[in-house]
């Protein structure tokens, strides 16, 4: 091979990977924050969207550092969707910085802020000072854990791609309506499941399920936690572990990517069962999409409540 | 009459409940009422959500006025850093002008100030007090996307050399700079007015090109004789995603200008440097465990060539603990008495992201002499949440 054949090859190879990434596609590029999001979302835009999400499902989005390779990912897409409320604080400003992309700047067309379409639950009132812990001033953040406000999610994700695509915006109505009747039909469906179950007591680890519980009237007792995102005191656990004999309460309730050791130890003096569950989608293999997270939930809750009264 | 009217649909109501239909008519009443419930509960989210919208605005709003009626909703996001330093060496104890001497002292106090100015422009400030004395402008960026992965930032600012250059004192993984840093930059390390453009490069893995344009003012190496003597610096970072939860980071840094050395051969001065950095850091049920290898080398030519370098391992092994060592070294070509070579290792009790103590401890190798060195530190922020720098 001559010098100049081979230099024409590397340098063809170059442009290639110089330009092949800016070639634009035909679909909406979309990056989501976390796996749910991105769920809903392909729910949404099926074949004209093309959506990956930053965190995995069994991490926890609180802890996330700004990699940079998740800027390169943010580099290039239309359109950024994130759950908000301070649960991405942590990293996401920068990451947008370091992304260098003007369509999901603050205040762009393509950056869209989920949290705007629910009403969050535990809005702190009063002073609010880290006195108190790893507080969310704004709410409790982990709201997609109520299939109602995946319904207002979804809404939401449907209106933004309306926006940005018009041309197929009839498409979106039809995958909207499409998911909305799944879902609520789910709903329903989770909601006998759980209530024939009469005492739905539980502990938690963290706040994270409020608002499953609250969807599926299910009462929570306690926290590990005495504090948010801080580990419990010997003297909180000893009362909390008092609290759960005297109440007959057999389910810890955790996430499970949380430490297991002070719930190894709860239930070592209480006799009760720890359900360490995912809190997003992918947060176990089995458990690939929205409605599926639901329904590994719901199932595993049922299960659990229904061995603790034969018990 | 009244009373018949009464009894019909009761008859009726009594006849249905008689009818093996029953039971399922009603779950699908219920099952209607639910929906309904949800239709209307989704409704009045919505109204609220109308009326509310946008979130992050929903609880300051309201409260941002005071009664003179001025608005306090565009204050910057601030936040302080405090580092408080207890430190004992053994030698040199008679000698009340050294850098490094035992003695409590605040190390330093850093205010952090962060905003967009307008649409276009985002600013950062942060001052410092070193000590308790003197308040410097320790960093002022403006900052703007100038065009699809280009970005433009004009001000003052730790230039992009390399890895630790970059960093605030309250942010250094030890509690002193590497040796070769203060030797090659001063203890401040390379912080410069000037602008500078950093470019994203359009390839499948993290790469970044960043050029700055600098006024040279650093006296250690450049600080050169004509008022247009300026300070050129280009560095290149590279960061590959091993697995989901490793990286690796390369990175090549050089800077170049004139310098105030009264001989034609020397008057201008080259720095480069090199670096590379493992890190593990998984995000699920391990996410308090952390391990960070860490490498970097610099040298410098002018009328003396300096050359030096660090390695270090971080390893966070539960959830509040880091335990760390390095080993690193500086010197001067053809000098052997300013050779000087140390070893540290690191404890770190991190009860939340806003605090630590770090207790450390140095033998410090100074060309023939061994100095012993311990620090302990407090460091803490409070105000606005601060970003985790990956």
């Amino acid at each position: 091979m001559t010098f100049q054949k081979k230099y024409y090859i590397y340098s063809t190879f170059l442009f290639l990977t110089l330009i092949l990434p800016q070639i634009s596609h035909a679909e909406i590029r979309i990056v989501t924050t976390t796996e749910d999001i991105a769920s809903i979302t392909t729910e949404i835009g099926r074949d004209k969207v093309e959506v990956s999400a930053i965190t995995r499902g069994y991490q926890d989005t609180h802890y996330i550092e700004a990699k940079p390779s998740y800027m390169v990912k943010a580099n290039r897409a239309d359109l950024l969707i994130y759950q908000g409320l301070e649960l991405e604080v942590g990293w996401l400003p920068l990451l947008i910085r370091g992304a260098r992309n003007p369509q999901i700047m603050p205040g762009g067309k393509g950056l869209l802020n989920l949290s705007s379409a629910i009403v969050p639950l535990e809005v702190p009132v009063g002073e609010v000072d880290r006195s108190r812990g790893d507080i969310h001033p704004l709410g409790n953040p982990h709201y997609h854990l109520d299939p109602e406000n995946g319904l207002m999610m979804a809404s939401a994700i449907a209106e933004k791609l309306k926006e940005l695509d018009p041309e197929n915006a009839a498409g979106y109505t039809d995958n909207w309506n499409r998911f909305r009747q799944k879902l609520e039909s789910k709903i329903i469906e989770w909601q006998s499941r759980l209530d024939a179950i009469p005492d739905k007591r539980v502990v938690t680890y963290h706040t994270t399920w409020s608002y499953f519980l609250h969807r599926f009237g299910i009462q929570s007792v306690g926290t590990l936690e005495d504090k948010p995102g801080v580990p419990p005191s010997p003297r909180h656990l000893a009362d909390l572990a008092n609290k759960m004999n005297r109440e007959k309460i057999k389910i810890i309730l955790a996430a499970n990517y949380h430490e297991t050791r002070f719930s190894e130890l709860l239930a070592s003096k209480t006799g009760a069962r720890i359900l360490s569950m995912p809190v997003s989608t992918g947060g176990v293999d089995e458990v690939t999409d929205y409605i599926g997270l639901f329904d590994y939930l719901v199932e595993r809750m049922a299960a659990a409540f229904q061995s603790g009264e034969k018990s | 009459m009244m009373r018949t009217r009464y009894l019909i649909p009761i008859g009726i109501l009594f006849l249905n409940c008689l009818s093996p239909a029953y039971a399922e008519e009603t779950e699908l009443v219920k099952e209607k009422i639910r929906k309904l419930e949800q239709r209307l509960e989704k409704l009045e989210k919505e109204k609220n959500t109308d009326t509310q919208a946008p979130t992050a605005s929903r609880n300051t709003v309201s409260e941002s006025s005071t009664s003179t009626g001025v608005s306090r909703a565009f204050n910057p996001a601030i936040s302080a850093n405090v580092l408080a330093l207890g430190t004992y060496v053994d030698q040199g104890n008679a000698d009340q002008t050294r850098e490094t001497r035992t003695g409590m002292r605040i190390q330093e106090v850093e205010l952090v100030f962060s905003s967009w100015v307008d649409t276009w422009l985002k600013a950062d400030l942060v001052l410092s007090i070193e000590g308790t004395q003197t308040v410097n402008v320790e960093e002022t960026i403006a900052e703007i996307l100038v065009a699809q992965n280009l970005s433009f930032k004009a001000g003052k600012f730790y230039s992009s050399f390399g890895k630790h250059n970059r960093l605030h004192t309250h942010a250094f993984p030890f509690i002193d700079p590497p040796l070769v840093n203060e030797d090659i930059f001063g203890e401040e390390g390379l912080n410069e007015i000037g602008v500078g453009l950093s470019y994203l490069l359009p390839l499948p893995y993290f790469s970044e090109l960043s050029f700055q344009f600098l006024e040279g003012s650093n006296d250690v190496q450049f600080n050169g004789k004509l008022n247009d003597d300026f300070l050129y610096l280009a560095n290149l970072k590279n960061l590959w995603d091993l697995t989901d939860d490793v990286t690796l980071e390369a990175g090549g840094s050089f800077a170049t200008g004139k310098n105030d050395v009264n001989s034609r051969d020397y008057d201008t001065t080259y720095v480069s440097g090199a670096d590379l950095t493992f890190k593990w850091k998984p995000g699920g049920r391990e996410r308090h465990q952390t391990l960070i290898w860490q490498t970097e080398f610099l040298t410098s030519s002018r009328d003396q060539v300096r050359a030096g370098a660090y390695t270090m391992v971080q390893y966070q092994f539960a959830r509040s603990w880091w335990i760390q060592g390095r080993y690193d070294f500086s010197t001067i070509k053809e000098n052997v008495t300013e050779e000087k070579n140390r070893w540290s290792t690191l404890l770190a009790f991190a009860p939340s992201e806003f605090s630590a103590f770090r207790l450390q401890y140095n033998r410090l190798n100074h060309f023939t002499t061994d100095e012993h060195q311990v620090f302990l530190q407090l460091n803490y922020t409070f105000g606005s949440h601060p970003a985790h720098n990956y």
